[in-house]
């Protein structure tokens, strides 16, 4: 299937729910390397250019910590969102910054025009992950993981004579790690990976489906230019001081937006009928009004019903029902708090907890 | 299947048809089973409904997409396989044999012979 430019297998053999399954009960590999991979050197003055589209203290960045953040435009709308870790490699400090391939343009014209000599590290590292509760047992046989590495936590290994990135992270809700390694080892080490017989290959499906039953935003789906990170209902990510700061984007309706109610609320719903809830449908209370419409669906393995996350109007009191059209026809809906599923991360003062 | 079934033929909306005493069964390739991936739900036809060929009758759903299935030919729906109401994956499973989807009363049995043969739609697939 071809995606933002990629050819990208939707699922290998056995087939999404399969792979879905495996990596809840034991563990899966992606490949993402058609995301973004950049570093970015930790130099004062490329922080402060950065900090006008970054709502975080970059400064103040903890060593070998990673944060989900945003790239935002001077609406606060979101050009990206992204994961912003602080890192050294061979003894120089750098931020290091993985984003989505779909967005590889516009976020690269942000870096590099804030930092002219930032080096675009996917042209020569392949990106992949490995999620699931047996993901820290696959890895350990492989590369050293130090038993104190928590989630969002992020370390340079070695593998093959090189140097390699290792954060204790992914977009599945389980535990899990990511890997950027150069281009020439990393097909290697996917093998050595797989010769535990519990892991296997998994596609774009199964990781659609695992970051929605784990809640987590997608960009082009929950998250665009026109949403801000409070109305994406993830402010917990943004840095509350930098809310003040005339040189962030959006500052003021930023720190409007957290005073005042929101127009939209994101929700997440189960089908009550076996119909599949897609990105796109249409909400509707009992009045036949129109309230919303989802940015999100897709069968849930771990439920056997269909999930979807969506946005519908704040004033629509939830207990009533809601009706979701489905190939022309309304079928009830329930709301269900996001995650459907509880993540699963090692954790230890996590931002993303 | 019973031995007076005919040859099995296929419609280029990779559905499958076989005729036995002017009653056709029918259900989906398995060429579209495979691209389909994970089938969750089937919203099956009503019987009783007369239909016409290339009428949407009903909704197959997989982890990736609805794709309508149409009535291949003239006809009634007069049975449907209730099966799949609790395990849709039959069709993943066997979508030519046990993974059938319903029979139709047919009216026009010529419409049945224009379809294309198995090496036929081999050939049509491989376009």
């Amino acid at each position: 299937m071809p995606f933002a430019g990629f050819n990208m297998p939707i699922n290998y053999k056995t087939g999404i729910i399969n792979e879905h399954k495996n990596v809840r009960n034991h563990s899966g590999i992606f490949d993402v390397s058609h995301m973004g991979q950049i570093l970015i050197e930790n130099n004062e003055s490329y922080l402060h250019k950065l900090e006008k589209y970054i709502p975080l203290q970059l400064k103040k960045l903890t060593k070998n910590r990673s944060h989900y953040s945003f790239l935002l435009n001077k609406d606060g709308g979101v050009i990206d969102d992204l994961i912003i870790s602080n890192i050294d490699i061979k003894d120089k400090s750098y931020l290091y910054i993985v984003y989505n391939a779909s967005r590889k343009k516009e976020d690269e014209e942000i870096f590099i025009s804030c930092s002219p000599n930032a080096e675009k590290i996917y042209e020569k590292n392949c990106l992949f992950a490995i999620q699931g509760p047996d993901s820290i047992n696959v890895l350990k046989n492989i590369i050293d993981i130090p038993n104190n590495m928590n989630f969002f936590d992020i370390l340079i290994s070695k593998y093959d004579n090189n140097e390699i990135i290792v954060s204790r992270s992914g977009y599945t809700g389980e535990d899990g790690f990511e890997l950027s390694i150069p281009n020439e080892s990393a097909e290697n080490l996917i093998n050595l990976l797989l010769k535990n017989e519990n892991t296997m290959l998994c596609g774009l499906g199964s990781r659609d489906s695992l970051r929605l039953e784990a809640g987590l935003s997608l960009y082009g789906h929950e998250l665009n230019e026109k949403i801000t990170p409070i109305e994406a209902g993830l402010s917990w990510a943004l840095d509350k001081e930098r809310l003040e700061d005339k040189n962030l984007n959006g500052n003021k309706v930023l720190s409007d937006q957290l005073k005042n109610k929101l127009s939209n609320k994101k929700i997440g719903l189960i089908s009550t009928s076996k119909s599949m809830l897609r990105d796109g449908m249409t909400l509707f209370d009992n009045n036949n009004n129109e309230i919303g419409k989802i940015t999100s669906g897709c069968f849930s393995p771990n439920l056997n019903k269909s999930i979807a996350i969506g946005y519908i109007i704040s004033e629509f009191n939830t207990d009533n029902p809601i009706f979701c059209e489905i190939r022309k026809k309304l079928e009830l809906v329930k709301i269900n708090n996001l995650p459907f599923v509880k993540k699963n991360y090692k954790k230890n003062g996590s931002i993303y907890e | 299947m019973g031995a007076y079934m005919s040859e099995k033929k296929y419609t280029k909306d990779h559905e499958w048809v076989s005729i036995e005493n002017e009653i056709a069964t029918i259900g989906i390739s398995n060429h579209a089973q495979e691209s389909l991936g994970d089938i969750v739900f089937i919203e099956l036809p009503s019987v009783g409904n007369s239909v016409k060929a290339k009428d949407e009758i009903c909704v197959v759903e997989s982890v990736k997409a609805a794709s309508d299935i149409y009535a291949p030919i003239d006809g009634e729906i007069i049975e449907v396989n209730n099966n799949l109401e609790n395990d849709a994956a039959i069709i993943n499973q066997d979508a030519e044999n046990e993974g059938w989807i319903f029979k139709m009363k047919i009216s026009d049995s010529n419409q049945y012979s224009e379809l294309m043969s198995k090496d036929e739609y081999k050939q049509f697939l491989e376009q």
